[in-house]
C-alpha cells in the first residue's frame, strides 16, 4: 500500500501554493510547482479559481500536466485561446478597472528583502553585458509583476536571498514604502508572499520588508534565518500543518501521475 | 497567384544576409524548424533578430554565429532546457550583441509593427533593470543599421501630465518565417491553436515565408473564412513541409519529439569536441575537489571517479559525447533537404508524435 502520510518538500510547497489561492481568483500560472499547486486548488481546495497562462489561454483545466507555458496540453479544456497580446491587455485592464482578482506565480534566481526578483543574470566578476551566469530573461514576469499581485516561488538558499540583487527583472516593493509609485509602477499591486521549501514569507504592511509568516513541520524559524542572506523577522512565524494524506494521494495519482514536476521518493 | 516554392528556393530568394528577421511560434511550439535548418544549410548570416519567446531555433543560429544583434525576451526549450545553452554560452563569453525587453513589450512591439504604429508607449519595465541597463549602448546602436538608436525612453503621457510612461521603438522587419497547419497556393493560411505573434509578423514583414504541414487548394481554404488567419497577399512564398515544425509541436497535427529535444539539450552543452574535452576536464577537477573535501563520502567519490573517467576518455578521443556541432551535422548538414531529414527520423517515430484528435497532443509519444 502506498503511504500518503509522508510527503516531500515539493509536495508541501505545492500544498502551500494551493492554500494561497482564494475563491474566484484568476490565477496566472507558469509550469512546474505553481501549476501543480493551481491544479490542486482547482481539483480540491478552491475549485472556483480560474488558471490562465501568459501565452493567452484562459481558464485552463489540463488533463495531462503541461511541460511548458506554450505546451498544447494547456489547450485541452481551456475556455478561450487568445494570443499573448490579449493576455497582456487583460492584465492591464484588470488594474485599470481596479479589480482585485488576479494573483500570479513567478520564480527567480535571486530575491531581495522587498521582493524584487532577478531572473536575468548573475554578474559574478562581470556585469549585465558579460555576466557569469545568464538565464532566459524576463519572459512574461516583468509585466506580471507590474500589474498583478504576485506569489514568488524560490528555493530557500543564502545565495538566492540577498540584501541587494544584481539585476531587477520583476519589481517587488522596490526600496520600501512608496517605492513602486516613485518608479512609475502601480502602487496597489506587488508581491504578497514568497513560498519556498522552508516556509512562507509575507511583507510587512509598514516597511514592505519580508518576514517569516509560516514554517513547515520539517523546518524552523532558525533554519529560515540561517538560509536567508539578510536579516529577517521570524518573531511572527507560525507553524503551517502539512498536507493531509488525501491531498498527497490526489497529487500523486491524479494531478502529476507521470511525476513530471513532483518526484515521489521510492519506498 | 501561385506562390508555391521549394524550401530551398524560398529561403534562397527571401532570406538575405543582414535581414531584420523574426520567426513565429513559441519556445517548443510551432517553431519553423524546416526553414531554420535550410537557412543553416544555405549560410545566410548577420541577422538582426526579434526573437519573441525563442528556443532551439535561435539557439542554433546563435551557436552557428549567424546573429548580429539579438533582441531577447526569453530563450529556452522550456520543459527540456531551462536556459538555451548556446545563447547562454555566447552571452557569458561576451560574444553576443543582445538586448533584453520583457516578453510583453516584445509582443506589443511586434503587434504595433503589424498596426503600422510609429512608436509605442507602454506602462511596463519601469523600475526594473530592463530600463536601467542597455545590452546595446546608444553609441553601438548608431553603428548598427537595423537596430534602433535607442532602446527605450521614459516620457510623460501627453494626455495625463505627470504620468511617466515608456516609449519603445517599433521593429521594421525584413523577413518573417512562420509554420502553419494549412496554407493554399495563393498564400492564405489557417493557424490552429495558439497563433502567438505569427499573424503580427506576417503583416509587419516585407518578405514572408510560410511553411505548411498541408498544402490545400485555394478553394478549399476558403470554405470557412473564420478559420483563416493570414491574407495571402501578405505572403511571399508558400512551402509544403510536412512536420515542418519538428521537433516542436504543431497543434492538431503532432506533438514535440521529446527524444530530439533531450538530445539537443545534452548535445548543445558542448560546442564541439574540443569544448567537450575542456568542459569535462574542468568538471572532473571540480568533482575531485568536492570528494577530497568530504573524505568517506562514497557517493562523491564515485561521482569523482566517473567524472575523471569521462574526462580521460574524452581527452584520449575514446568517448566524446555528442556535441552541438555533431547534432547539427546529424540533423541539418548531413541531410540534403527536409524530406531527407524526415526519412532519417523514421516513420514510426513520426507517427508516434501524431496528435490524438480528442486531446490536441499525442498520448503515444515516447515519454
Amino acid at each position: 500500500m502506498a503511504d500518503y502520510t509522508k510527503y516531500t518538500k515539493q509536495e508541501m510547497q505545492a500544498y502551500a501554493i494551493a492554500k494561497s489561492i482564494k475563491e474566484n481568483q484568476i490565477v496566472i500560472v507558469g509550469t512546474g510547482l505553481p501549476l501543480i499547486g493551481a491544479s490542486l486548488a482547482k481539483a480540491a481546495i478552491c475549485p472556483s479559481c480560474h488558471p490562465i497562462v501568459e501565452s493567452g489561454l484562459m481558464d485552463c483545466d489540463p488533463v495531462e500536466v503541461p511541460r511548458s507555458v506554450g505546451d498544447d496540453r494547456f489547450m485541452a479544456h481551456c475556455a478561450v485561446q487568445w494570443p499573448n497580446i490579449r493576455f497582456i491587455g487583460f492584465e492591464a485592464n484588470e488594474w485599470l478597472h481596479n479589480e482585485d482578482r488576479l494573483i500570479a506565480f513567478i520564480g527567480g534566481a535571486q530575491i531581495d528583502p522587498y521582493g524584487n526578483v532577478n531572473s536575468t543574470c548573475i554578474y559574478g566578476s562581470g556585469d549585465y553585458v558579460k555576466p557569469q551566469t545568464r538565464f532566459t530573461g524576463s519572459g512574461g514576469a516583468n509585466g506580471i509583476a507590474t500589474y498583478c499581485n504576485t506569489v514568488i516561488m524560490m528555493q530557500h538558499q543564502k545565495r538566492r536571498f540577498m540584501e541587494k540583487i544584481d539585476y531587477i527583472t520583476s519589481c517587488g516593493w522596490m526600496d520600501g514604502p512608496g517605492g513602486r509609485e516613485r518608479a512609475g509602477l502601480p502602487g496597489n499591486r506587488g508581491p504578497q508572499m514568497v513560498v519556498t521549501d522552508l516556509g512562507i514569507m509575507k511583507f510587512d504592511e509598514e516597511t514592505k520588508r519580508m518576514y517569516l509568516a509560516y514554517y513547515y513541520p520539517f523546518s524552523s524559524p532558525e533554519m529560515v534565518q540561517e538560509n536567508t542572506g539578510f536579516e529577517i523577522d521570524v518573531s511572527r512565524a507560525e507553524l503551517m500543518e502539512g498536507p493531509p494524506p488525501e491531498i498527497i494521494k490526489l497529487i500523486r495519482e491524479q494531478i502529476d501521475p507521470g511525476q513530471a514536476f513532483i518526484k515521489v521518493p521510492k519506498e | 497567384m501561385d506562390k508555391v516554392y521549394s524550401l530551398h528556393d524560398a529561403v534562397a530568394k527571401f532570406v538575405e544576409d543582414g535581414d531584420c528577421i523574426s520567426f513565429g511560434g513559441f519556445t517548443t511550439n510551432r517553431k519553423p524548424y524546416a526553414a531554420v535548418n535550410e537557412i543553416l544549410r544555405q549560410g545566410q548570416k548577420d541577422f538582426t533578430v526579434w526573437a519573441g519567446a525563442a528556443g532551439g531555433d535561435w539557439d542554433m543560429m546563435i551557436g552557428e554565429g549567424r546573429v548580429k544583434a539579438y533582441i531577447n525576451c526569453y530563450t529556452a526549450n522550456s520543459g527540456y532546457t531551462n536556459v538555451s545553452r548556446r545563447f547562454r554560452a555566447a552571452i557569458e563569453a561576451g560574444k553576443l550583441t543582445y538586448e533584453d525587453y520583457s516578453q510583453d513589450v516584445v509582443m506589443l512591439q511586434l503587434h504595433a509593427a503589424s498596426l503600422g504604429l510609429p512608436f509605442l508607449p507602454v506602462r511596463l519595465m519601469q523600475g526594473s533593470g530592463l530600463m536601467k541597463y542597455w545590452g546595446i549602448s546608444e553609441e553601438q546602436r548608431k553603428t548598427l543599421e537595423k537596430v534602433d538608436d535607442l532602446k527605450c525612453v521614459e516620457i510623460e503621457n501627453p494626455f495625463k501630465p505627470g504620468e511617466k510612461v515608456v516609449a519603445v521603438p517599433v521593429p521594421r522587419l525584413d523577413t518573417a518565417i512562420i509554420h502553419v497547419q494549412q496554407a493554399s497556393p495563393d498564400g492564405t493560411c489557417i493557424i490552429m491553436g495558439d497563433e502567438f505573434h505569427d499573424v503580427d509578423i506576417a503583416i509587419a514583414a516585407r518578405k514572408v515565408i510560410v511553411t505548411c504541414d498541408e498544402l490545400v487548394s485555394n478553394e478549399f481554404i476558403r470554405r470557412d473564412p473564420t478559420l483563416t488567419r493570414i491574407f495571402g497577399e501578405c505572403v511571399s512564398a508558400v512551402v509544403h513541409c510536412p512536420y515542418g515544425a519538428w521537433p516542436t509541436q504543431c497543434y492538431g497535427y503532432y506533438d514535440n519529439d521529446p527524444n530530439a529535444l533531450r538530445e539537443y539539450d545534452k548535445a548543445s552543452k558542448y560546442l564541439d569536441a574540443e569544448d567537450a574535452v575542456a568542459q569535462l576536464a574542468k568538471a572532473a577537477v571540480k568533482a575531485e575537489k568536492a570528494a577530497e573535501k568530504a573524505p568517506g563520502d562514497e557517493k562523491l567519490a564515485e561521482a569523482a571517479a566517473r567524472a575523471r573517467k569521462a574526462a580521460d576518455d574524452a581527452a584520449a578521443g575514446v568517448a566524446i559525447p555528442e556535441t552541438f556541432k555533431d547534432y547539427l551535422n546529424k540533423w541539418v548538414y548531413s541531410v540534403t533537404d527536409h524530406n531527407d531529414m524526415l526519412n532519417k527520423i523514421g516513420g514510426h517515430r513520426l507517427m508516434s508524435l501524431r496528435n490524438a484528435p480528442h486531446l490536441g497532443y499525442s498520448n503515444t509519444h515516447i515519454k
